[in-house]
């Protein structure tokens, strides 16, 4: 056992040793959170700025427009007589969006005709767009439904039978987890597992990859310091990180370890067989650099895998991160306890046992790529 | 070096392509890896739109209405009904599991109550901790059950003597025209794949100029070397990052060939402009991978230099999270990669078509990046090409 702990302690020493390995496993995930969180520490968008063409200037559709401006989402910033003048101000990415109110948008309404509006905005810019065409929508429906219940009780309908008609049902749409709908509370906690995921991978790689085979005892004891120290980026990541961002965690840290421990020993034992298949060192660490957004999107997290080809998520789950960053995200944002996540804490089981046999497989195989600098090799 | 002739741009661009072409493992990831992340990426997103979104039922009323509800949500197209479960705590159940996205909950007595106008609350319930997917099923399931209400309005109108024009005119006093301009379809091939795409290789571009440079300061004196096959420091750097830019140039042109004539969005842009505005993009990012390969020790360090600054940069554009809300951090870290200013021109001279005059900001903004780096680059390639600071150079990095 001794033998053991001081070759973790060599392990480690390496580690720290080793400038690039440095950086990669310690000072990039410090930088990482501080650096990653902060387009998003707003959680959500506020006060779009649109631009309305009033061409009716009535009493109604002033009163449409201050209940616009009177949204979280949205703020009326310019009014102005023409649409071309309002594209103009759009083009020039003064505004977001805008709105017109044709003439005789009041006289219509009052008698009880469709009286139609109409918003514009830049639907490649899917947040803004949801923004001002919600708030938009929800305004004209509220004075809608208004006006309405005026016309039917002045024409003597009961006012309950009145409310009845204008909204016979109500509907209620309720955001379970993430109330808000922030996107740090939705994008934080998913990206740092793949940011977790890919430093480790390339923390391998520049400490193992086109290296000669250690000893045995030090084929056991790297592996088990870099999941170690990565057991503490955990805590850091996913407990420490939402905590000081003021994201919501339900679930339970023994869950989470529940869960991380074996996507550590998937992700620890993938990276030794890149680092063995690995032509150099800066190879498998552009491989990885390169990776990230095309992983974080194929995890479902914000697209889903309904409607992605299965074959190529199929493959694609091979890498630890594709099923591990849902159901990190279940397990600490939505507090699914760990039965709903024991397809993937089995998945990752196998995939770690099944990328250690190939690593040692390899590594019985035997390729002595480059010998160590003599830097890493002294203890 | 025997003849002037023998130097020049042309002398390291040669001397480049030679190296590229001799290490296959350097081949690969320049060129078949960036098409199969590009492909990886446009096969996610096929689809363009999801559809059949899965969704559970609690009806626990079971009438007539409830079913006809419940038939209404499974046919509309974004959606698809999965489960029809007893209560809400099974439905939460299937929701944390990932099983469905979104859960629509019909109370007990709902047709009774809706008949004696006690206007009975259905609930939907949306996991909004997967924002973009729950959000789509919150206002579809809305808009499935807005489209029940109506009817049941009309119904409700007409019994009480409303002519059918009345009732339909009623139900909707002030319909609201939308206009998705530029992406009529909400079609996420134009969000997400036409942004994330450029983003990726930006990536590739840095870390390749990181490699390249480096190369060159292996040893001592191979920087003095490289200016003298170039002729000076300039056209040696120029003759050295251009096969990446050809490769990269080229990539980036097939990426937006893949949305604009594969997924078919209207081009709408000057062509002209938007060429130059990817081949300034590409010089600026290759001038921002030089001066990092110029600045640190090793390859190894200035690819971890190029993955900090440019692997987390397409949260820093604006284009799923709007530049408008963040901080002045994030704005300032955004501004300073040359994707920022690009996106932007892209979707200026691409997509909307927008006058010249209106992009001049961001050209200037880019064309001050590509100065920037590609300024520093150059000083850094004279000072460590002179002999006696070599070594200085290397110690402090």
């Amino acid at each position: 056992m001794t033998v053991l702990f001081r070759a973790m302690w060599t392990a480690f020493r390496r580690l720290l040793a080793d400038k690039a390995a440095r950086a990669t496993m310690l000072l990039s995930i410090i930088l990482y959170s501080g650096i990653y969180p902060q387009p998003y520490v707003s959680e959500v968008v506020r006060d779009v700025p649109v631009a309305v063409v009033d061409q009716d200037g009535s009493s109604a559709s002033r009163d449409l427009i201050r209940r616009i401006d009177a949204t979280d989402s949205v703020a009326v910033v310019a009014a102005l007589p023409t649409l071309p003048d309002a594209q103009a101000l759009f083009f020039a990415r003064e505004v977001s969006g805008g709105v017109v109110i044709p003439p005789d948008f009041e006289r219509e309404l009052l008698d009880g005709n469709p009286s139609p509006i109409a918003v514009y905005g830049d639907a490649g810019y899917f947040l803004i767009y949801s923004a001002i065409s919600t708030a938009v929508s929800s305004a004209a429906g509220d004075l809608g439904a208004e006006v309405q219940y005026e016309r039917l009780t002045a024409a003597g309908v009961d006012p309950g039978v009145a409310m009845a008609m204008v909204s016979p049902v109500a509907i209620s749409s309720i955001a379970l987890f993430n109330p808000q709908g922030g996107y740090a509370s939705y994008v934080v906690p998913a990206a740092f597992v793949l940011i977790l995921q890919q430093t480790l991978l390339m923390g391998i790689g520049v400490l193992h990859a086109g290296r000669r085979a250690d000893r045995w005892i030090d084929a056991i004891a790297a592996p088990l310091v870099y999941i170690l120290l990565y057991g503490l980026w955990i805590a850091v990541t996913q407990i420490l990180l939402p905590f000081a961002y003021g994201i919501e965690r339900l679930g339970s840290w023994e869950q989470l370890y529940a869960l991380a421990i074996p996507f550590l020993l998937a992700v620890t034992a993938l990276g030794f067989v890149m680092a063995q298949l690995a032509p150099s060192r800066e190879a498998m660490v552009f491989t990885l650099v390169v990776m990230g957004v095309p992983l974080f999107f194929i995890s479902g997290i914000s697209w889903p895998v309904e409607s992605m080809p299965k074959p190529l998520w199929a493959i694609a789950a091979l890498i630890p991160s594709t099923t591990a960053i849902t159901a990190f995200v279940r397990v600490d944002q939505m507090g699914s306890g760990l039965a709903a996540v024991s397809g993937t804490i089995v998945w990752q089981l196998v995939l770690a046992a099944g990328y250690t046999l190939a690593a040692l497989l390899l590594r019985a195989r035997g390729r002595p790529l480059r010998a160590c600098p003599p830097e890493v090799r002294s203890r | 070096m025997s003849a002037s002739s023998d130097r020049g741009i042309w002398r390291v661009f040669r001397q480049e392509v030679r190296q590229i072409a001799s290490r296959r493992a350097l081949f690969v990831l320049l060129v078949p890896y960036p098409l199969l992340l590009l492909f990886v990426l446009t096969a996610t997103f096929h689809q363009e739109v999801p559809t059949g979104l899965p969704v559970a039922v609690v009806d626990q009323d079971g009438s007539t209405m409830s079913r006809q509800i419940v038939r209404m949500i499974d046919e509309t197209p974004d959606l698809a009904v999965v489960a029809k479960l007893p209560d809400l705590s099974e439905a939460r159940k299937a929701l944390v599991s990932n099983e469905v996205y979104g859960i629509v909950m019909i109370p007990p007595e709902m047709e009774r109550d809706l008949l004696a106008s006690k206007r009975p609350e259905i609930v939907v319930f949306h996991n909004s901790q997967m924002l973009t997917v729950g959000g789509i099923v919150a206002r579809a399931a809305g808009a499935a059950l807005g489209s029940f209400a109506a009817g049941v309005s009309i119904e409700l109108r007409e019994s009480q003597g409303q002519t059918a024009e009345e009732a339909e005119a009623g139900v909707n006093p002030i319909p609201v025209r939308q206009s998705p301009l530029f992406n009529p379809a909400l079609d996420y091939t134009q969000f997400l794949l036409a942004s994330s795409m450029p983003s990726v290789l930006q990536i590739f571009i840095c870390a390749s100029a990181v490699l390249a440079i480096s190369r060159e300061r292996r040893d001592r004196g191979g920087m003095a070397r490289f200016v003298a096959d170039g002729g000076c420091a300039w056209r040696a750097l120029i003759g050295k990052l251009a096969p990446y830019g050809m490769i990269y140039l080229v990539m980036l042109w097939g990426a937006d060939a893949i949305v604009f004539g594969y997924f078919g969005a209207p081009f709408r842009g000057d062509p002209v402009l938007y060429l130059l505005c990817s081949l300034l993009f590409v010089s600026a990012c290759l001038s921002l991978g030089a001066f990092l390969g110029l600045v640190s020790e090793s390859p190894l360090i200035g690819l971890g230099y190029a993955g900090i600054l440019t692997a987390p940069a397409f949260g820093f554009v604006g284009i799923s999270f709007p530049r408008m809300a963040m901080n002045g951090f994030a704005l300032a870290w955004g501004a300073a990669l040359p994707l920022t200013p690009y996106l932007q021109l892209r979707i200026d001279q691409a997509v909307r078509g927008a006058d010249a005059a209106m992009s001049l900001p961001a050209l200037g903004w880019l064309v001050a990046l590509w100065g920037l780096y590609g300024g520093l680059a150059l000083l850094l390639v004279r000072r460590q090409a002179r002999p006696h600071e070599i070594s200085a150079g290397e110690l402090s990095g």
